[in-house]
């Protein structure tokens, strides 16, 4: 069971630094006792925080709503059964789902490389080994390396995208270094878990018939985590698409681009036509990553079964594929990265480093930085409540109706129902987290007042599509065994619900609701770079102003916040567990 | 002593391609206690559970308690899988829950919606649930989460869940087969005391062939999803134990 949930957990997009860790023995008696306790003040304190969040972020006060908004809102969703639709237009949408499609390709390639690299680096595995001696600079390799992934982990794509675009202006090398410096961190810290994970056995033979570390690590470790990375690859891969139309909002070109335009002249018929085109890219995208991944888990599962390691033909047809994506990609967005070496961005570079540093606190004063700082934790909490609770209303229905399958009740009617709940929800879900959180706040917009609520709201709405996709997940992912136990005593499906299904899916759903939080604070930035209120608005201002010691400022104190809420959530995951 | 508790006739299931059972023919009656045994992938697992009516048979006839699985409404199936306990292998409880819960589960079948969903908050009859636990040997572990008990004490809670059940029909798919020895004796000699105790009809899936020859009347052997015999203990012989497992291992290197 305990290695079951690791495994997922490290297939699922989950960036927990518990996954390498073993699980504790279990504790009796005054142990438990202290976990009731500990789980019981975690959740006083998860409480009010909600409150008072509720609270700074407004709700319950007046001015609010904008009432005279509703009549845009209102002809906006009218607009969608008349998406513009002419040949001229389309034309042009397809380009830009074309460049989008492209950034996310290129981006993934680069995080996948930065993540093979970073990952065997900052590997367990990789300083383990070799001479005991010299332990103390082993530990040290170690820690560096960790460390070194840290900064660019905490850094929004749109953050990267904005300093890459003051860099070497308009230019497709934006995107691709924007996606792929904080994905390839993010991803390099999933693989050396991953390779933490797998038996060392092997390579500790070969390193002691005498090979090299890297050929010991090309022969021995990788080999058995490699399928694993890329089919985790995979899942950054449809990330990378939202990502890549963020992008575009900030100026690197593509779908988000065209978005932008569109909504600055308020044509309604083509922001639906670029909507509907990011939902479908984001819905193939979701499609082949679900199908591989899926494919991956059943490989595990066979050779846990003792089936053996087959190849899968889907996930080499894939790579395959992506390979050729890649290089066509490349070639149509003009990708040249000589320009990472010209002496004009290099200057560039340099010139804004040097009036960032030494950082300074400017107009805000270091009391109204704290101010944003909480006003920006206050915004991602209400986001990730609301998330939380609509995504495990829509987990339910949203998972595969499996558990009937070896089962003797259920009449034709009924599995009917069940599919059709699951279909409906499901595209519910996909649609809200096809459309980035930026979108959802500019339209938020029309009918709230600006502030950090609608930020919140929209946030909460596109987490809910992700959140909803994870636990719906982890409830297919659950022990069938202990269901069909209760349901041999003639339970009906709803009381198994209510003793099966709820308590064993319940740490799991607060854990990615956890998991989700520590992406949320990060993605603050994207709501507040369209006006939504907190640290991202104080930095989109200061950027746009050359304030660049103030930017730094803020930077640093946006990083210092997401490490508060990493370790908190760390803190919390580990008592739930 | 009228109508047999289980009557299977013809009773096969197949996944996909692969046959599971074939052709069984088998019938309980009240008050026996059968052991089944056969080698691994001989289909006991599926057996048990075409008995207790989560899996459903692909073809021939399934009678429980009078109740035809193939043709009865889901509501009469609950009624009739509610009187028949299971014990399962892997415990199958739910780990995250604390033991009590985990007991009271055996009372689903006959709980409404409500009282279950209540019991979750405020635990419901507490005494029966008391006394379950006591008589398995555990009585001290009433709120302890299930998951931190030891593998003896998780097959012991979920004996108790069965108690609670009151079931007129106890199935057990290989008991003790995932605790060790010492353990494993104590939990057969629990199971058969308490199936003469209150005089329930038990069958039991087993691996270990000393145990079931050693503490049962009627052995059913089991091989490739058909029944190789079905005899009372005294008439069996042991070329036809051997012949069994012998099978299997001519086979297996394939």
């Amino acid at each position: 069971m305990t290695t079951t949930c690791r495994r997922e957990a490290a297939e699922s997009p989950s960036e927990s630094s518990g996954t390498s860790t073993p699980p504790p023995a279990p504790e009796r008696g005054t142990g438990a006792a202290e976990r009731s306790r500990k789980r019981r003040g975690w959740a006083l304190l998860i409480v009010a925080a909600i409150v008072i969040s509720a609270v700074a972020a407004g709700i319950g006060r007046g001015q609010v709503i904008k009432s005279e908004g509703a009549g845009s809102l209102f002809d906006f969703f009218a607009a969608a059964a008349s998406p513009r639709l002419d040949a001229e237009f389309l034309a042009l949408t397809g380009t830009a789902m074309l460049t989008t499609l492209a950034y996310a390709v290129l981006g993934t390639a680069l995080s996948l490389v930065i993540g093979l690299i970073g990952g065997v680096l900052s590997s367990q595995a990789w300083w383990a080994s070799g001479v005991r001696s010299r332990r103390g600079r082993r530990l040290a390799g170690w820690g560096l390396a960790r460390a070194v992934l840290v900064v660019p982990r905490g850094i929004h794509e749109v953050v990267w995208g904005l300093f890459f675009l003051v860099v070497f202006g308009i230019d497709p090398i934006v995107a691709v270094l924007a996606i792929g410096i904080p994905f390839g961190a993010v991803t390099a810290k999933v693989f050396s878990e991953l390779l933490d994970e797998t038996g060392r056995k092997p390579y500790t033979a070969l390193l002691a018939a005498g090979s090299s570390k890297w050929s010991a690590m090309l022969y021995g470790l990788l080999p058995p985590a490699l399928p694993d990375l890329i089919s985790y690859g995979f899942y950054r891969f449809e990330c990378a698409i939202r990502s890549a139309a963020i992008l575009g909002l900030v100026g690197a070109g593509g779908l988000g681009f065209q978005l932008a335009l569109s909504f600055q002249t308020l044509r309604y018929p083509e922001i639906w036509t670029l909507l509907f085109a990011l939902i479908l890219l984001s819905v193939a995208a979701d499609y082949w990553s679900s199908l591989v991944r899926s494919a991956r888990a059943r490989g595990r599962r066979r050779s846990r079964d003792g089936g053996g390691v087959r190849r899968d033909p889907l996930l080499t047809a894939s790579l395959v594929f992506g390979a050729v994506l890649i290089a066509l990609s490349a070639w149509w967005v003009g990708l040249d990265i000589a320009v990472l070496w010209s002496g004009k961005a290099w200057e560039f570079g340099i010139q804004l480093l040097s009036e960032a540093w030494p950082p300074s606190v400017g107009g805000t004063g270091v009391s109204g930085l704290l101010m944003l700082a909480g006003v920006t934790l206050a915004m991602s909490i209400v986001a990730i409540t609301i998330a939380f609770g609509l995504g495990a209303l829509f987990a339910v229905p949203a998972s595969t109706p499996a558990q009937g399958r070896d089962h003797v009740e259920r009449g034709a009617v009924a599995r009917i129902a069940r599919t059709a709940a699951m279909l409906a929800s499901r595209f519910v879900l996909v649609v809200l987290r096809a459309i980035p959180p930026p979108v959802w706040a500019l339209l938020l917009l029309f009918v709230m007042y600006p502030g950090i609520l609608p930020g919140a709201i929209a946030l909460a709405v596109y987490t809910t599509g992700v959140l909803g996709r994870l636990m719906a997940e982890s409830v297919d992912n659950l022990d069938a065994r202990p269901l069909r136990a209760i349901r041999a005593t003639g339970a009906s499906a709803s009381k198994v619900f209510c003793y099966g299904v709820i308590p064993a899916a319940a740490p799991r759903f607060v854990a990615y609701g956890l998991y989700r939080w520590e992406v949320t604070i990060r993605e603050t930035v994207v709501v507040g770079v369209v006006g939504a209120g907190g640290l991202g608005l104080l930095l989109d201002h200061q950027i746009g102003s050359f304030n660049y010691a103030g930017a730094l400022t803020t930077l640093a104190t946006l990083i210092l916040l997401t490490l508060v809420v990493d370790v908190t959530s760390a803190a919390i995951r580990r008592s739930v567990r | 002593m009228s109508s047999p508790i289980f009557a299977l006739s013809g009773v096969g299931v197949r996944y996909g391609k692969n046959t599971a059972l074939a052709g069984v023919d088998l019938t309980v009656e009240p008050g026996e206690r059968v052991a089944i045994i056969g080698p691994s992938g001989a289909g006991k697992s599926t057996l048990i559970g075409v008995l207790n009516g989560t899996i459903a048979a692909t073809s021939g006839e399934v009678t429980a308690l009078g109740c035809d699985y193939r043709r009865a409404s889901a509501r009469e199936i609950r009624k009739s899988q509610r009187r028949v306990g299971t014990i399962h292998q892997r415990f199958d409880l739910v780990e995250q829950l604390r033991t009590v819960h985990n007991v009271n589960a055996g009372r689903l079948g006959s709980w409404p919606f409500w009282k279950a969903a209540l019991s979750l908050l405020l635990p419901r009859d507490v005494q029966r649930v008391q006394a379950a636990l006591d008589r398995v040997g555990i009585g001290d572990k009433l709120h302890h989460r299930t998951g931190d008990l030891s593998g003896g004490e998780q097959q012991r809670v979920a004996i108790a869940r069965v108690l609670v059940q009151d079931p007129v029909m106890i199935l057990a798919d290989e008991p003790v087969a995932s605790i060790d020895p010492a353990r494993g004796r104590e939990i057969m000699s629990l199971l058969l005391e308490l199936s003469a105790e209150v005089g329930v009809t038990l069958l039991a899936c087993l691996h270990d062939v000393e145990m079931a020859l050693g503490s049962f009347e009627r052995v059913v052997g089991l091989r490739a999803g058909q029944i190789a015999f079905d005899k009372k203990r005294a008439d069996l012989t042991d070329d036809e134990v051997d012949a069994l497992y012998a099978f299997e291992r001519a086979t297996e290197p394939r």
